[in-house]
């Protein structure tokens, strides 16, 4: 069904992008092109249930008259619509307003030549639909289990940003992902791996580790809600970090006065072993080397050994702040920029090694419904599930009923008792663009707020 | 643009490779879109997108099992192409299967549906559009506290074409409508934010631009403004068990989440476990469960006018349907499809299953789901509360995954003391069980504040869709509420 390529050429998506470059009456044209094939498979009470190959393609056409500016966007790359693109949006620019914080569109000799990231596997961009399957039937056997559910995903992507002030940026990643929740009856359990490879994605490894939770979270006792040590286990962390991101991360939110870093840059946030940064070019991130706008994309350390350093910005609010633009521009002003590749650096201790040194507290498997109660306060609030379990003396104790905490993060990073040497690749819960690298972490404060009878 | 007609051809060309490749039932929607985005921050236009799509999927069935491919290449040989994909796929999940997928039956229909728009939204000059919104977002300039002004509208045209191996023939069309605005007041590290007459990007609904119009921005945004810097010095929501009432903004949330969901029959099947979770209702609790308390009323109606959920067929043909979900209480229904339906035993399907746009497989996906009015205004809520707390406007939300443990907050709330709202407080959060929340709701107000409310951004599925769903509310209490959960 798929040839190993991208979904889109360079050459097509170009091509598309130079049927307007030139449109008459604007004074420049920008045009994004998007494109993917995923190939998703979920499975549930361990069949097959659904069962889908999306393709699709985007182009925005962003147009500019003076400091005046609109977009339009198609799904057809023809020169015709792309050409009604075009129009609808120099339509959009007669009738909007001069931007005083306009910057104008990226310029190669002034923000920079972006190079692709290559985050590209051939055979998971080729896997086909019974190849699939057969890693569902893999993971159904390794789960021992007959009410297994999860997906198997292997997609690609490709990007591309063209303009008439010189930019001609693509790139394409491939992703294959695996997600496996065992359900016993009693208690469930959660395993999930994720890589641009799907070479490197171990489906078996998954499963046994979702049917081992799952065994272990039998017989789960209630825990009295409180403030207690914590193990977060790499998707749990990769949760809070994801969020805190969408919290604050982008320069906008500090313009606007709702990020914490408007308050809190160059001041220490949390403990010395806490280093967050976006990073597309670290070696297990998956996503492209430049923005929607064609900026190159940079890393950004924007907490670094606990110190809070800044954050990730695109043209317009670079300019707005007299910095030079870090390349993570969203396609969306009301947006604003975006971290879409966080990564929380690697410590030196293994997860036996940060739940020994717990002395009274919980191990947490992953996360679910994680949402902001309070962005500037980085407060934000969710549920335990498929595996929370007691620890004493650095020791598992039992499975526990899951909890729901309430947690300022900013906190939780200064009380870092420990970070995890292995760090793991995370897939965007929903499947959107970019990646979240994480470890484990020792927490020596959480907030759990109430719990629940599962 | 695409006739009807080019369209009709191209998806009777992918039913028809379908079944000859061998599967047994196919159907194949073909989605254009056209859809226009404004905001306005302060006086300064900040997006002003437009975008369209068109495009088709083949969703079909082969030895019991479903397989789904789509395209927006719009011509035969990739219509033959992307069934025959389809069923490929089909074959391939049927290679693990543990039993076949059974469809309840639904009439053959051949039929056109239109909802009802009066005035064209897209017909409305965008210069007219902006300056509505940033005359809403200059009326919010009340103070020095105001950090940021938005105003935003959302319009959205789609129609849809349907047909299936079975026979039915099926387009439909609507124009959905929103609008809102937004202040941020901010004193130091204090930051607070009022919205009208909703938050996250105001109210959505099905209609043309009378939605809108009947908004009426401008007149309300300076009270808008007003509560927000006024929320800057308002006491914290104490932490305490009370009596709540919600308005009606917030009981949509609140029904979206603790009864919208756990009754998709998707989830009580397991068929969404690893993903947005499974639900804390059994199909053996099915006439049994106390969901609520007597007044608790809720049903599924995708035949109302007016809402995100209110269309005449759902995506896989079959028709609009009223079904009770919670009667005096009891559970008595669940939202269901034809492959759902067939696994509890039921007839038919209540016509639930939906998909975002032409590249997804459909979900079930609550349409209008509603708590039924009761009796009495607003005022009477507040006047049988001595001591209580009045919250309004969603802000937050966060559920387990059997949604039964929330925790949801608000932008803004009130003391009522002696029946009557006093003191604003800031930071409302709310926390409880499902049944035992329910269990507690003793009031609903009537009729006649009633309002179907819209929410765009539900999120289902893997690969994630978003859908458009529906929610008619009026303000409700409920006693013994633990309010000010936080850390």
């Amino acid at each position: 069904m798929s040839s190993g390529e991208p979904p889109l050429s360079v050459e097509a998506a170009r091509r598309a992008a130079q049927a307007v470059l030139d449109t008459p009456g604007a004074d420049g044209v920008e045009v994004l092109v998007s494109a993917s094939a995923a190939g998703v498979t979920r499975f549930a009470n361990s069949q097959i249930i659904q069962n889908i190959a999306r393709k699709e393609v985007r182009a925005y056409v962003r147009v500019a008259v003076g400091d005046r500016v609109a977009s339009a966007g198609t799904n057809q790359l023809d020169a015709e619509h792309m050409g009604s693109a075009a129009t609808r949006a120099l339509e959009a620019v007669r009738a909007t307003r001069g931007d005083a914080d306009w910057p104008g569109f990226a310029r190669p000799d002034k923000d920079g030549r972006a190079e692709p990231v290559g985050r590209w596997d051939a055979a998971t961009a080729a896997a086909s639909p019974a190849r699939r399957a057969e890693a569902v039937s893999q993971i159904l056997r390794a789960s021992d289990s007959n009410n297994a559910a999860g997906i198997y995903e292997t997609s690609s992507y490709a990007f591309g940003v063209f303009s008439s002030a010189g930019i001609d940026c693509f790139d394409a990643y491939t992703r294959c992902a695996i997600a496996c929740l065992v359900d016993n009856g009693e208690s469930t359990g959660w395993g999930d791996s994720s890589s641009h490879a799907m070479g490197e994605v171990d489906v078996e490894a998954a499963a046994h580790r979702a049917a081992e939770k799952a065994e272990a979270s039998k017989s789960p006792h209630s825990a009295a809600p409180g403030t207690y040590e914590v193990v977060l286990e790499p998707a749990a962390t990769g949760a809070i970090i994801e969020y805190l991101s969408y919290a604050g991360f982008g320069a906008k939110q500090v313009l606007e006065h709702e990020s914490f870093l408007a308050r809190h840059t160059g001041e220490e946030v949390g403990a010395p072993s806490v280093s967050i940064l976006d990073d597309v070019w670290h070696p297990q991130s998956v996503g492209i080397g430049f923005d929607f706008e064609g900026v190159p994309r940079k890393r950004v350390a924007v907490i670094e050994r606990g110190r809070a350093t800044g954050p990730v910005s695109d043209l317009r609010t670079a300019r707005q702040m007299g910095v030079e633009a870090t390349g993570h521009g969203s396609g969306s002003n009301e947006l604003g920029p975006f971290a879409a590749n966080v990564v929380l650096e690697a410590g030196d201790k293994s997860l036996e090694e940060l739940i020994g040194g717990v002395s009274r507290g919980f191990l947490v498997t992953r996360f679910h419904y994680v949402n902001i109660l309070d962005r500037p306060a980085t407060l934000l609030t969710g549920m335990t599930r498929d595996g929370t379990f007691a620890v004493t003396d650095g020791a598992i104790t039992g499975a526990v009923h899951n909890f729901r905490f309430a947690q300022n993060v900013l906190s939780a990073l200064a009380s870092v008792q420990g970070v995890g040497r292995d760090l793991v690749s995370l897939a965007p819960e929903y499947g959107g663009f970019g990646s979240t690298v994480a470890p484990a972490l020792h927490l020596g404060e959480f907030d759990f707020v109430s719990t629940t009878s599962h | 643009m695409t006739s009807a007609i080019g369209m009709n051809e191209l998806l009777a060309a992918a039913l028809d490779a379908a079944m000859s490749s061998g599967a047994s039932y196919a159907d194949v929607r073909g989605v254009e879109i056209r859809a226009e985005s404004l905001g306005v921050k302060g006086p300064a236009v900040e997006s002003l997108e437009r975008f369209d799509s068109l495009g088709f999927g083949v969703r079909a069935l082969v030895d019991g099992a479903w397989g789904y491919a789509c395209s927006a290449e719009l011509d035969a040989a990739e219509a033959v192409s992307t069934a025959r994909v389809a069923v490929e796929i089909a074959r391939a999940s049927a290679t693990v299967m543990t039993a076949p997928i059974e469809l309840v039956p639904e009439p053959v229909h051949r039929d056109s549906w239109m909802g009802p728009t009066e005035h064209d939204p897209f017909a409305v000059t965008l210069e007219d559009k902006l300056e509505l919104l940033t005359s809403a977002t200059a009326g919010m300039q009340v103070s020095p506290k105001i950090r940021t002004t938005r105003a935003t509208m959302d319009l959205l045209s789609q129609t849809t074409w349907f047909v299936s191996s079975e026979g039915s023939s099926i387009d439909q069309s609507f124009v959905q409508s929103a609008a809102g605005i937004e202040a941020v007041a901010v004193d130091g590290s204090e930051v607070q934010q009022r919205s009208y007459p909703g938050s996250f990007r105001g109210h959505f609904a099905s209609g043309g631009y009378e939605v809108i119009a009947e908004m009426d921005l401008v007149a309300n945004a300076e009270q808008t403004a007003e509560e927000a810097v006024a929320l800057l010095t308002a006491p914290l929501c104490p932490q305490t068990v009370t009596s709540v009432v919600l308005d009606g903004h917030q009981t949509m949330l609140q029904v979206h989440e603790s009864v919208g969901h756990p009754t998709e029959l998707d989830r009580v099947l397991g068929m969404e476990a690893a993903f947005a979770g499974t639900s804390f209702v059994g199909i053996p609790d099915l006439g049994s469960l106390r969901y609520g308390s007597e007044v608790v009323n809720i049903n599924s109606d995708a035949t109302i006018s007016g809402g995100l959920g209110s269309y005449g067929y759902d995506d896989e043909g079959v028709a609009a349907q009223r079904v009770d979900l919670v009667k005096g209480g009891i559970l008595v229904g669940f939202q269901t499809s034809r492959e759902t339906a067939a696994k509890i035993g039921a007839q038919r399907s209540n016509g639930t299953m939906r998909a975002e746009g032409w590249e997804n497989f459909p979900l079930i996906r609550m349409p209008n789901v509603n708590l039924l009015p009761g009796s009495g205004s607003f005022e009477d809520l507040l006047a049988d509360v001595d001591d209580g707390i009045y919250m309004a406007t969603n802000k937050s939300w966060s559920i387990d995954d059997k949604r039964l443990n929330f925790q949801f907050g608000c932008e803004v709330a009130w003391e009522i003391k002696h029946g009557k709202l006093r003191r604003m407080l800031k930071d409302p959060r709310y926390t409880g069980i499902t049944p035992v929340f329910w269990g507690y709701c003793d009031a609903i107000a009537g009729p006649e504040e009633w309002k179907v409310w819209g929410t765009p951004n539900c999120g289902k599925g893997q690969p994630g869709q978003t859908m458009r769903v529906g929610h008619g509310t009026s303000p409700a209490r409920f006693r013994n509420v633990s309010t000010g959960v936080s850390s």
